[in-house]
Protein backbone atom coordinates (compact mmCIF):
# COMPACT_ATOMS: atom_id res chain seq x y z
CA UNK A 1 0.00 0.00 0.00
CA UNK A 2 1.25 3.48 -0.89
CA UNK A 3 1.84 6.33 1.54
CA UNK A 4 -1.08 8.74 1.81
CA UNK A 5 -0.87 12.44 2.70
CA UNK A 6 -3.30 15.18 3.60
CA UNK A 7 -3.55 17.75 0.85
CA UNK A 8 -6.47 19.86 2.08
CA UNK A 9 -8.59 20.43 5.17
CA UNK A 10 -11.88 22.29 5.51
CA UNK A 11 -14.62 22.55 8.08
CA UNK A 12 -17.93 24.32 8.61
CA UNK A 13 -18.49 25.25 12.26
CA UNK A 14 -20.72 22.76 14.12
CA UNK A 15 -23.94 24.13 15.57
CA UNK A 16 -27.45 24.98 14.34
CA UNK A 17 -27.91 26.76 11.01
CA UNK A 18 -31.59 27.02 10.18
CA UNK A 19 -30.84 29.34 7.24
CA UNK A 20 -28.51 26.90 5.48
CA UNK A 21 -29.38 23.74 3.61
CA UNK A 22 -27.41 20.57 4.18
CA UNK A 23 -25.92 21.00 0.69
CA UNK A 24 -24.67 24.49 1.59
CA UNK A 25 -22.93 23.19 4.72
CA UNK A 26 -21.17 20.53 2.66
CA UNK A 27 -20.21 22.93 -0.11
CA UNK A 28 -18.61 25.37 2.31
CA UNK A 29 -16.48 22.65 3.92
CA UNK A 30 -15.40 21.28 0.55
CA UNK A 31 -14.66 24.75 -0.79
CA UNK A 32 -12.43 25.46 2.21
CA UNK A 33 -10.58 22.19 1.70
CA UNK A 34 -10.01 22.92 -2.01
CA UNK A 35 -8.70 26.41 -1.21
CA UNK A 36 -6.51 24.96 1.51
CA UNK A 37 -5.17 22.37 -0.93
CA UNK A 38 -4.72 24.85 -3.74
CA UNK A 39 -6.53 22.60 -6.21
CA UNK A 40 -9.79 22.68 -8.15
CA UNK A 41 -12.66 20.21 -7.84
CA UNK A 42 -11.71 18.72 -11.22
CA UNK A 43 -8.49 17.45 -9.61
CA UNK A 44 -10.53 15.20 -7.27
CA UNK A 45 -10.58 11.64 -8.62
CA UNK A 46 -12.90 9.94 -6.10
CA UNK A 47 -15.27 11.22 -3.42
CA UNK A 48 -16.78 9.60 -0.32
CA UNK A 49 -19.60 11.28 1.60
CA UNK A 50 -20.49 10.33 5.17
CA UNK A 51 -24.07 11.07 6.23
CA UNK A 52 -26.84 9.35 8.18
CA UNK A 53 -29.88 11.59 7.82
CA UNK A 54 -28.83 13.51 4.71
CA UNK A 55 -30.98 11.49 2.37
CA UNK A 56 -30.07 9.32 -0.56
CA UNK A 57 -27.61 10.69 -3.08
CA UNK A 58 -26.32 13.47 -0.78
CA UNK A 59 -22.69 13.04 -1.90
CA UNK A 60 -23.79 13.26 -5.51
CA UNK A 61 -26.04 16.26 -4.94
CA UNK A 62 -23.24 18.19 -3.28
CA UNK A 63 -20.45 17.11 -5.65
CA UNK A 64 -22.53 18.00 -8.69
CA UNK A 65 -22.63 21.63 -7.50
CA UNK A 66 -18.87 21.74 -8.12
CA UNK A 67 -18.77 19.83 -11.36
CA UNK A 68 -19.81 16.66 -13.12
CA UNK A 69 -16.56 14.81 -13.72
CA UNK A 70 -17.58 11.17 -13.93
CA UNK A 71 -15.62 10.22 -10.81
CA UNK A 72 -16.71 7.46 -8.45
CA UNK A 73 -18.82 8.95 -5.65
CA UNK A 74 -19.96 6.77 -2.75
CA UNK A 75 -22.33 7.68 0.10
CA UNK A 76 -21.28 6.03 3.34
CA UNK A 77 -23.32 5.35 6.47
CA UNK A 78 -22.02 3.89 9.71
CA UNK A 79 -24.12 5.76 12.26
CA UNK A 80 -21.93 8.14 14.31
CA UNK A 81 -18.82 6.75 12.63
CA UNK A 82 -19.97 7.53 9.09
CA UNK A 83 -17.26 10.15 8.58
CA UNK A 84 -14.63 7.70 9.77
CA UNK A 85 -15.78 5.09 7.28
CA UNK A 86 -15.80 7.67 4.49
CA UNK A 87 -12.26 8.63 5.46
CA UNK A 88 -11.17 5.01 5.59
CA UNK A 89 -12.46 4.38 2.08
CA UNK A 90 -10.83 7.51 0.68
CA UNK A 91 -7.55 6.48 2.30
CA UNK A 92 -7.84 3.02 0.76
CA UNK A 93 -8.63 4.58 -2.60
CA UNK A 94 -5.28 6.41 -2.65
CA UNK A 95 -3.24 3.79 -0.79
CA UNK A 96 -4.29 1.09 -3.23
CA UNK A 97 -3.41 3.17 -6.24
CA UNK A 98 -7.01 3.37 -7.44
CA UNK A 99 -6.51 7.14 -7.62
CA UNK A 100 -4.05 9.85 -6.59
CA UNK A 101 -6.40 12.45 -5.06
CA UNK A 102 -9.51 11.54 -3.06
CA UNK A 103 -12.01 13.62 -1.11
CA UNK A 104 -13.72 12.48 2.09
CA UNK A 105 -16.45 14.74 3.39
CA UNK A 106 -19.17 14.42 6.00
CA UNK A 107 -22.35 16.45 6.33
CA UNK A 108 -25.28 16.36 8.72
CA UNK A 109 -28.34 18.27 9.85
CA UNK A 110 -29.65 16.32 12.85
CA UNK A 111 -33.18 16.54 14.13
CA UNK A 112 -33.26 17.86 17.70
CA UNK A 113 -33.37 15.62 20.77
CA UNK A 114 -32.66 11.92 21.20
CA UNK A 115 -31.68 10.14 18.02
CA UNK A 116 -34.63 8.11 16.74
CA UNK A 117 -34.04 4.37 16.83
CA UNK A 118 -34.71 1.89 14.04
CA UNK A 119 -38.35 2.47 13.25
CA UNK A 120 -41.00 -0.22 13.32
CA UNK A 121 -39.38 -2.66 15.70
CA UNK A 122 -40.29 -4.05 19.08
CA UNK A 123 -37.36 -2.60 20.96
CA UNK A 124 -38.06 0.93 19.75
CA UNK A 125 -41.75 0.63 20.64
CA UNK A 126 -40.87 -0.51 24.17
CA UNK A 127 -38.15 2.09 24.81
CA UNK A 128 -34.93 0.12 24.41
CA UNK A 129 -33.62 2.17 21.44
CA UNK A 130 -32.34 5.27 23.19
CA UNK A 131 -28.54 5.44 22.72
CA UNK A 132 -27.57 7.13 26.01
CA UNK A 133 -29.21 4.23 27.89
CA UNK A 134 -26.34 2.04 26.68
CA UNK A 135 -23.64 4.62 27.46
CA UNK A 136 -25.16 5.03 30.92
CA UNK A 137 -25.31 1.32 31.73
CA UNK A 138 -21.76 0.78 30.50
CA UNK A 139 -20.27 3.54 32.65
CA UNK A 140 -22.41 2.62 35.68
CA UNK A 141 -21.02 -0.91 35.57
CA UNK A 142 -17.51 0.43 35.03
CA UNK A 143 -17.79 2.90 37.94
CA UNK A 144 -19.01 0.15 40.26
CA UNK A 145 -16.15 -2.14 39.26
CA UNK A 146 -13.29 0.37 39.21
CA UNK A 147 -14.31 3.02 41.76
CA UNK A 148 -15.46 5.81 39.47
CA UNK A 149 -17.49 8.66 40.97
CA UNK A 150 -19.82 11.36 39.71
CA UNK A 151 -16.94 13.79 40.22
CA UNK A 152 -15.02 11.99 37.47
CA UNK A 153 -17.92 12.38 35.06
CA UNK A 154 -18.19 16.05 36.01
CA UNK A 155 -14.45 16.56 35.51
CA UNK A 156 -14.55 15.33 31.89
CA UNK A 157 -17.30 17.82 31.13
CA UNK A 158 -15.47 20.67 32.89
CA UNK A 159 -12.21 19.85 31.05
CA UNK A 160 -13.74 19.60 27.61
CA UNK A 161 -15.87 22.72 28.01
CA UNK A 162 -12.83 24.65 29.17
CA UNK A 163 -11.00 23.46 26.05
CA UNK A 164 -13.93 24.32 23.81
CA UNK A 165 -13.78 28.01 24.72
CA UNK A 166 -10.70 28.24 22.49
CA UNK A 167 -12.28 26.52 19.48
CA UNK A 168 -14.27 28.76 17.12
CA UNK A 169 -15.57 25.66 15.32
CA UNK A 170 -17.30 24.33 18.44
CA UNK A 171 -20.99 24.96 19.06
CA UNK A 172 -20.54 25.54 22.79
CA UNK A 173 -17.72 27.88 23.69
CA UNK A 174 -18.52 28.40 27.35
CA UNK A 175 -16.97 26.97 30.47
CA UNK A 176 -19.17 24.77 32.62
CA UNK A 177 -17.95 24.91 36.22
CA UNK A 178 -18.32 21.91 38.53
CA UNK A 179 -21.56 23.11 40.19
CA UNK A 180 -23.20 23.86 36.86
CA UNK A 181 -22.52 20.34 35.57
CA UNK A 182 -23.54 18.76 38.88
CA UNK A 183 -26.86 20.57 38.89
CA UNK A 184 -27.75 19.89 35.25
CA UNK A 185 -30.74 17.61 34.70
CA UNK A 186 -30.25 13.88 35.07
CA UNK A 187 -30.99 12.34 31.67
CA UNK A 188 -29.91 8.68 31.94
CA UNK A 189 -28.49 8.03 35.41
CA UNK A 190 -25.58 8.61 36.03
CA UNK A 191 -25.32 10.86 32.96
CA UNK A 192 -26.53 14.44 33.38
CA UNK A 193 -27.36 16.84 30.56
CA UNK A 194 -23.96 18.57 30.56
CA UNK A 195 -22.22 15.19 30.47
CA UNK A 196 -23.89 14.38 27.14
CA UNK A 197 -23.24 15.77 23.67
CA UNK A 198 -25.97 17.29 21.52
CA UNK A 199 -26.68 16.05 17.99
CA UNK A 200 -26.47 19.09 15.71
CA UNK A 201 -25.35 20.29 12.24
CA UNK A 202 -22.03 20.65 10.50
CA UNK A 203 -19.66 19.57 7.75
CA UNK A 204 -15.98 18.72 7.32
CA UNK A 205 -13.81 17.76 4.37
CA UNK A 206 -10.39 16.17 3.94
CA UNK A 207 -8.49 15.81 0.67
CA UNK A 208 -5.99 12.94 0.56
CA UNK A 209 -3.27 12.39 -2.00
CA UNK A 210 -0.31 10.21 -2.94
CA UNK A 211 3.34 10.99 -2.17
CA UNK A 212 4.00 12.14 -5.75
CA UNK A 213 1.19 14.67 -5.57
CA UNK A 214 2.19 16.10 -2.18
CA UNK A 215 5.79 16.47 -3.44
CA UNK A 216 4.57 18.59 -6.36
CA UNK A 217 2.97 21.03 -3.91
CA UNK A 218 6.15 21.68 -1.93
CA UNK A 219 4.30 21.48 1.36
CA UNK A 220 6.61 22.46 4.23
CA UNK A 221 4.99 20.30 6.89
CA UNK A 222 3.21 17.45 5.11
CA UNK A 223 0.87 15.47 7.32
CA UNK A 224 0.82 11.77 6.59
CA UNK A 225 -1.98 9.34 7.30
CA UNK A 226 0.10 6.83 9.24
CA UNK A 227 -2.87 4.50 9.78
CA UNK A 228 -6.58 4.33 9.01
CA UNK A 229 -8.35 1.33 10.53
CA UNK A 230 -12.02 0.41 10.52
CA UNK A 231 -13.43 -2.35 12.72
CA UNK A 232 -16.78 -3.54 13.98
CA UNK A 233 -17.69 -5.38 17.16
CA UNK A 234 -16.59 -8.91 17.92
CA UNK A 235 -19.15 -11.11 19.69
CA UNK A 236 -20.14 -10.43 23.24
CA UNK A 237 -19.14 -6.80 23.77
CA UNK A 238 -21.71 -4.24 24.93
CA UNK A 239 -22.40 -2.16 21.82
CA UNK A 240 -25.14 0.37 21.15
CA UNK A 241 -27.75 -1.13 21.31
CA UNK A 242 -27.49 -4.63 22.79
CA UNK A 243 -30.35 -6.93 23.80
CA UNK A 244 -27.99 -9.47 25.25
CA UNK A 245 -24.28 -9.79 25.80
CA UNK A 246 -22.19 -12.72 26.91
CA UNK A 247 -21.41 -13.25 30.58
CA UNK A 248 -18.52 -15.58 29.70
CA UNK A 249 -16.67 -14.24 26.70
CA UNK A 250 -14.31 -11.30 27.25
CA UNK A 251 -13.55 -10.04 23.77
CA UNK A 252 -11.77 -6.75 23.03
CA UNK A 253 -14.14 -3.91 22.16
CA UNK A 254 -13.93 -2.37 18.66
CA UNK A 255 -11.89 0.61 19.88
CA UNK A 256 -9.24 -1.75 21.19
CA UNK A 257 -9.25 -3.83 18.00
CA UNK A 258 -8.95 -0.76 15.80
CA UNK A 259 -6.36 1.12 17.87
CA UNK A 260 -4.13 -1.93 18.37
CA UNK A 261 -3.94 -2.43 14.62
CA UNK A 262 -3.49 1.29 13.98
CA UNK A 263 -0.55 1.50 16.40
CA UNK A 264 1.08 -1.46 14.66
CA UNK A 265 0.63 -0.06 11.17
CA UNK A 266 1.80 3.42 12.21
CA UNK A 267 4.75 2.08 14.18
CA UNK A 268 3.85 4.05 17.30
CA UNK A 269 2.45 3.32 20.75
CA UNK A 270 -0.04 5.27 22.87
CA UNK A 271 2.90 6.89 24.68
CA UNK A 272 4.02 8.47 21.38
CA UNK A 273 0.77 10.33 20.86
CA UNK A 274 0.92 14.11 21.27
CA UNK A 275 -2.84 14.51 21.23
CA UNK A 276 -6.02 12.48 20.94
CA UNK A 277 -9.45 13.40 19.63
CA UNK A 278 -11.81 10.70 20.87
CA UNK A 279 -15.53 9.95 20.98
CA UNK A 280 -16.85 11.77 24.04
CA UNK A 281 -20.56 11.28 23.30
CA UNK A 282 -20.74 11.47 27.09
CA UNK A 283 -18.31 11.77 30.00
CA UNK A 284 -18.39 8.04 30.66
CA UNK A 285 -17.45 7.12 27.10
CA UNK A 286 -14.36 9.35 27.28
CA UNK A 287 -13.06 7.65 30.42
CA UNK A 288 -13.68 4.18 29.00
CA UNK A 289 -12.02 5.21 25.72
CA UNK A 290 -8.82 6.06 27.62
CA UNK A 291 -8.62 2.36 28.48
CA UNK A 292 -9.87 0.92 25.20
CA UNK A 293 -7.36 3.01 23.22
CA UNK A 294 -4.52 1.87 25.46
CA UNK A 295 -3.78 5.27 26.99
CA UNK A 296 -3.84 3.41 30.31
CA UNK A 297 -4.62 -0.06 31.58
CA UNK A 298 -8.10 -1.38 32.14
CA UNK A 299 -9.71 0.24 35.17
CA UNK A 300 -7.19 3.10 35.31
CA UNK A 301 -9.19 5.67 33.36
CA UNK A 302 -10.23 7.51 36.55
CA UNK A 303 -6.64 7.64 37.69
CA UNK A 304 -5.49 9.09 34.35
CA UNK A 305 -8.07 11.82 34.72
CA UNK A 306 -7.17 12.46 38.37
CA UNK A 307 -3.51 12.88 37.43
CA UNK A 308 -4.51 15.56 34.86
CA UNK A 309 -2.72 13.57 32.14
CA UNK A 310 -5.48 14.31 29.63
CA UNK A 311 -5.49 18.08 30.18
CA UNK A 312 -4.07 20.20 27.31
CA UNK A 313 -0.87 20.57 29.33
CA UNK A 314 -0.77 16.89 30.27
CA UNK A 315 1.17 14.03 28.68
CA UNK A 316 -1.85 12.87 26.65
CA UNK A 317 -4.07 15.84 25.78
CA UNK A 318 -7.57 14.51 25.03
CA UNK A 319 -10.15 16.57 23.14
CA UNK A 320 -8.34 19.90 23.12
CA UNK A 321 -10.97 20.84 20.51
CA UNK A 322 -13.61 20.59 23.24
CA UNK A 323 -14.68 17.19 21.94
CA UNK A 324 -18.21 16.23 21.05
CA UNK A 325 -19.36 17.72 24.35
CA UNK A 326 -18.59 21.18 22.93
CA UNK A 327 -18.69 20.65 19.19
CA UNK A 328 -21.90 18.65 19.27
CA UNK A 329 -22.37 15.64 17.06
CA UNK A 330 -23.38 16.02 13.42
CA UNK A 331 -23.07 12.29 12.73
CA UNK A 332 -21.64 12.22 9.21
CA UNK A 333 -19.24 15.08 9.85
CA UNK A 334 -18.05 14.25 13.35
CA UNK A 335 -15.13 11.93 12.59
CA UNK A 336 -13.88 14.19 9.81
CA UNK A 337 -14.07 17.14 12.19
CA UNK A 338 -11.68 15.24 14.47
CA UNK A 339 -9.28 14.56 11.59
CA UNK A 340 -9.39 18.18 10.45
CA UNK A 341 -8.55 19.29 14.01
CA UNK A 342 -5.64 16.85 14.18
CA UNK A 343 -4.39 17.97 10.77
CA UNK A 344 -4.46 21.63 11.79
CA UNK A 345 -2.73 20.81 15.08
CA UNK A 346 0.05 18.90 13.32
CA UNK A 347 0.55 21.84 10.97
CA UNK A 348 0.75 24.21 13.95
CA UNK A 349 -2.30 26.19 12.83
CA UNK A 350 -4.57 26.02 15.88
CA UNK A 351 -3.61 29.24 17.65
CA UNK A 352 -4.56 29.39 21.33
CA UNK A 353 -5.52 25.74 21.57
CA UNK A 354 -2.32 24.57 19.88
CA UNK A 355 -0.62 21.57 21.48
CA UNK A 356 3.06 22.45 21.37
CA UNK A 357 5.19 20.48 18.95
CA UNK A 358 2.33 18.18 17.99
CA UNK A 359 3.72 15.53 15.67
CA UNK A 360 1.53 12.46 16.18
CA UNK A 361 -2.24 12.50 16.68
CA UNK A 362 -4.96 9.87 17.00
CA UNK A 363 -8.64 10.25 16.11
CA UNK A 364 -11.19 7.76 17.43
CA UNK A 365 -14.85 7.65 16.48
CA UNK A 366 -17.45 5.09 17.50
CA UNK A 367 -20.86 4.51 15.93
CA UNK A 368 -23.89 2.45 16.89
CA UNK A 369 -23.71 -1.27 16.03
CA UNK A 370 -20.05 -1.41 16.92
CA UNK A 371 -18.51 0.71 14.19
CA UNK A 372 -15.11 2.06 15.13
CA UNK A 373 -12.62 4.02 13.05
CA UNK A 374 -9.15 4.92 14.36
CA UNK A 375 -6.86 7.22 12.42
CA UNK A 376 -3.26 8.14 13.23
CA UNK A 377 -1.69 11.20 11.61
CA UNK A 378 2.00 12.06 11.67
CA UNK A 379 3.89 15.18 10.62
CA UNK B 1 -52.03 -14.17 18.26
CA UNK B 2 -54.70 -12.40 20.28
CA UNK B 3 -56.43 -13.99 23.26
CA UNK B 4 -59.86 -13.24 24.66
CA UNK B 5 -58.45 -10.62 27.01
CA UNK B 6 -57.35 -8.39 24.12
CA UNK B 7 -53.62 -8.80 24.75
CA UNK B 8 -51.00 -9.20 22.04
CA UNK B 9 -47.23 -9.76 22.36
CA UNK B 10 -45.04 -6.97 21.03
CA UNK B 11 -43.37 -9.61 18.87
CA UNK B 12 -43.86 -13.35 18.44
CA UNK B 13 -41.02 -15.53 19.57
CA UNK B 14 -39.48 -13.28 22.23
CA UNK B 15 -41.08 -15.02 25.20
CA UNK B 16 -43.43 -17.88 25.98
CA UNK B 17 -46.91 -16.64 25.84
CA UNK B 18 -49.80 -18.42 27.50
CA UNK B 19 -52.94 -16.92 28.89
CA UNK B 20 -52.79 -16.49 32.67
CA UNK B 21 -49.32 -18.01 32.75
CA UNK B 22 -47.56 -17.27 35.99
CA UNK B 23 -44.27 -18.46 34.60
CA UNK B 24 -43.41 -16.76 31.32
CA UNK B 25 -39.91 -17.28 29.98
CA UNK B 26 -37.67 -15.48 27.52
CA UNK B 27 -36.79 -17.51 24.42
CA UNK B 28 -33.07 -17.47 23.71
CA UNK B 29 -30.81 -19.80 21.77
CA UNK B 30 -27.70 -21.78 22.67
CA UNK B 31 -24.96 -22.82 20.27
CA UNK B 32 -24.30 -26.57 20.32
CA UNK B 33 -20.68 -25.91 19.25
CA UNK B 34 -19.47 -23.20 21.65
CA UNK B 35 -22.37 -23.13 24.18
CA UNK B 36 -22.84 -19.37 23.91
CA UNK B 37 -26.38 -18.15 24.59
CA UNK B 38 -28.07 -15.10 23.05
CA UNK B 39 -31.38 -13.32 23.33
CA UNK B 40 -33.49 -12.96 21.28
CA UNK B 41 -33.02 -16.38 19.65
CA UNK B 42 -30.89 -16.36 16.51
CA UNK B 43 -30.28 -18.97 13.82
CA UNK B 44 -26.55 -18.36 13.56
CA UNK B 45 -24.14 -18.28 16.46
CA UNK B 46 -22.56 -14.85 16.42
CA UNK B 47 -19.58 -16.16 18.36
CA UNK B 48 -18.48 -19.00 16.10
CA UNK B 49 -20.60 -18.11 13.04
CA UNK B 50 -22.02 -21.64 12.78
CA UNK B 51 -25.59 -22.58 11.95
CA UNK B 52 -25.78 -24.50 15.23
CA UNK B 53 -28.16 -22.59 17.49
CA UNK B 54 -31.06 -24.24 19.27
CA UNK B 55 -33.87 -22.43 21.06
CA UNK B 56 -33.87 -22.61 24.84
CA UNK B 57 -36.07 -21.10 27.52
CA UNK B 58 -34.08 -18.81 29.80
CA UNK B 59 -34.25 -18.84 33.60
CA UNK B 60 -36.61 -16.31 35.11
CA UNK B 61 -34.26 -15.05 37.78
CA UNK B 62 -30.89 -13.38 37.62
CA UNK B 63 -28.65 -10.68 39.06
CA UNK B 64 -28.73 -7.00 38.14
CA UNK B 65 -25.42 -6.16 36.44
CA UNK B 66 -26.13 -2.52 35.60
CA UNK B 67 -29.03 -0.12 35.22
CA UNK B 68 -30.08 3.39 34.29
CA UNK B 69 -33.29 5.41 34.29
CA UNK B 70 -34.76 6.81 31.08
CA UNK B 71 -35.93 10.18 32.37
CA UNK B 72 -37.02 11.82 29.13
CA UNK B 73 -39.58 10.68 26.62
CA UNK B 74 -37.89 8.88 23.69
CA UNK B 75 -38.73 10.02 20.16
CA UNK B 76 -41.33 8.19 18.06
CA UNK B 77 -41.91 5.45 17.24
CA UNK B 78 -41.62 4.84 21.01
CA UNK B 79 -45.14 4.00 22.14
CA UNK B 80 -46.87 4.56 25.44
CA UNK B 81 -50.38 5.07 26.76
CA UNK B 82 -51.47 8.01 28.88
CA UNK B 83 -48.67 10.27 30.13
CA UNK B 84 -44.98 9.44 29.72
CA UNK B 85 -43.41 8.08 32.90
CA UNK B 86 -39.66 7.64 33.37
CA UNK B 87 -38.63 3.99 33.38
CA UNK B 88 -35.72 1.87 34.49
CA UNK B 89 -33.59 -0.13 32.05
CA UNK B 90 -31.23 -2.82 33.31
CA UNK B 91 -28.87 -5.62 32.37
CA UNK B 92 -29.64 -8.91 34.14
CA UNK B 93 -27.24 -11.84 34.19
CA UNK B 94 -29.02 -15.16 33.91
CA UNK B 95 -27.60 -18.57 34.92
CA UNK B 96 -27.34 -19.56 31.24
CA UNK B 97 -24.37 -17.20 30.89
CA UNK B 98 -26.26 -14.47 29.05
CA UNK B 99 -26.85 -10.90 30.22
CA UNK B 100 -30.18 -9.58 28.88
CA UNK B 101 -31.24 -5.95 28.56
CA UNK B 102 -34.72 -5.21 29.84
CA UNK B 103 -37.14 -2.53 30.93
CA UNK B 104 -37.49 -2.60 34.73
CA UNK B 105 -40.57 -2.13 36.85
CA UNK B 106 -38.60 0.19 39.15
CA UNK B 107 -37.85 3.77 38.09
CA UNK B 108 -36.31 5.02 41.35
CA UNK B 109 -32.53 4.56 41.15
CA UNK B 110 -32.27 4.52 44.95
CA UNK B 111 -34.27 1.28 44.97
CA UNK B 112 -31.95 -0.46 42.51
CA UNK B 113 -28.56 -1.91 43.33
CA UNK B 114 -26.04 -3.77 41.21
CA UNK B 115 -26.07 -7.39 42.38
CA UNK B 116 -29.70 -7.51 43.47
CA UNK B 117 -31.90 -10.45 42.49
CA UNK B 118 -34.35 -9.77 39.68
CA UNK B 119 -37.16 -11.79 38.17
CA UNK B 120 -38.96 -11.78 34.83
CA UNK B 121 -42.55 -10.80 34.28
CA UNK B 122 -44.76 -9.81 31.39
CA UNK B 123 -46.53 -6.48 31.48
CA UNK B 124 -48.74 -4.29 29.35
CA UNK B 125 -46.78 -1.55 27.59
CA UNK B 126 -49.22 0.42 25.43
CA UNK B 127 -52.47 0.18 23.53
CA UNK B 128 -52.12 -0.43 19.80
CA UNK B 129 -54.23 0.96 16.96
CA UNK B 130 -56.62 -1.98 17.14
CA UNK B 131 -57.28 -1.26 20.80
CA UNK B 132 -55.29 -4.27 22.01
CA UNK B 133 -52.89 -4.06 24.93
CA UNK B 134 -49.36 -4.78 23.73
CA UNK B 135 -47.39 -6.97 26.12
CA UNK B 136 -43.64 -7.31 26.54
CA UNK B 137 -41.14 -8.42 29.18
CA UNK B 138 -39.78 -6.60 32.21
CA UNK B 139 -37.70 -7.49 35.25
CA UNK B 140 -38.59 -6.57 38.82
CA UNK B 141 -36.60 -6.74 42.04
CA UNK B 142 -37.30 -10.03 43.83
CA UNK B 143 -39.51 -9.32 46.85
CA UNK B 144 -37.83 -10.55 50.02
CA UNK B 145 -40.22 -12.44 52.26
CA UNK B 146 -40.92 -10.66 55.53
CA UNK B 147 -40.52 -12.64 58.76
Amino acid sequence: MREVYILGLGMHKFGRFPDKTIEQLGMEAINDSLTDAGIKFKDIQAAFCGTVFGGWGLGHRISSKFGLQGIPIVNVEAACASGGSAFNLSHLSVASGQCDVALAFGVEKMPRGFIAGQPEDWYTYTGLSVNPVYFAMKIKRHMEKYGGTEDHLIEVSVKNHRNGVLNPYAMYQKETPYEVVKESHMVNDPLRLLMLCAPNEGAAAVILCSKEVIKKFNVTKPVQVAASVLKTAVYGTPEVPHFSISANVDNPPPAKLASREAYEIAGVGPEDLDLIELQDTDSGSEIIAYEELGLCNRGEGYSLLDKKMTEPTGKMPVNVSGGLLCKGEPLGASALGQIVELGWQLRGETGHRQVENAKVGLAHVYGAHGNCSVTILKS
Amino acid sequence: MVNAEGLVPVKEGLFTWTVNSDSPKLIGSRCSECQEVVFPANNFCQNCANNTMKEILLSRRGKLVSFTIQRFQPPPPYKFSGEFKPYGVGMIELPEGVIVTSILTESNPDKLKIGMDMELLLDKFYENEEGKQVVSYKFRPVQKDVG
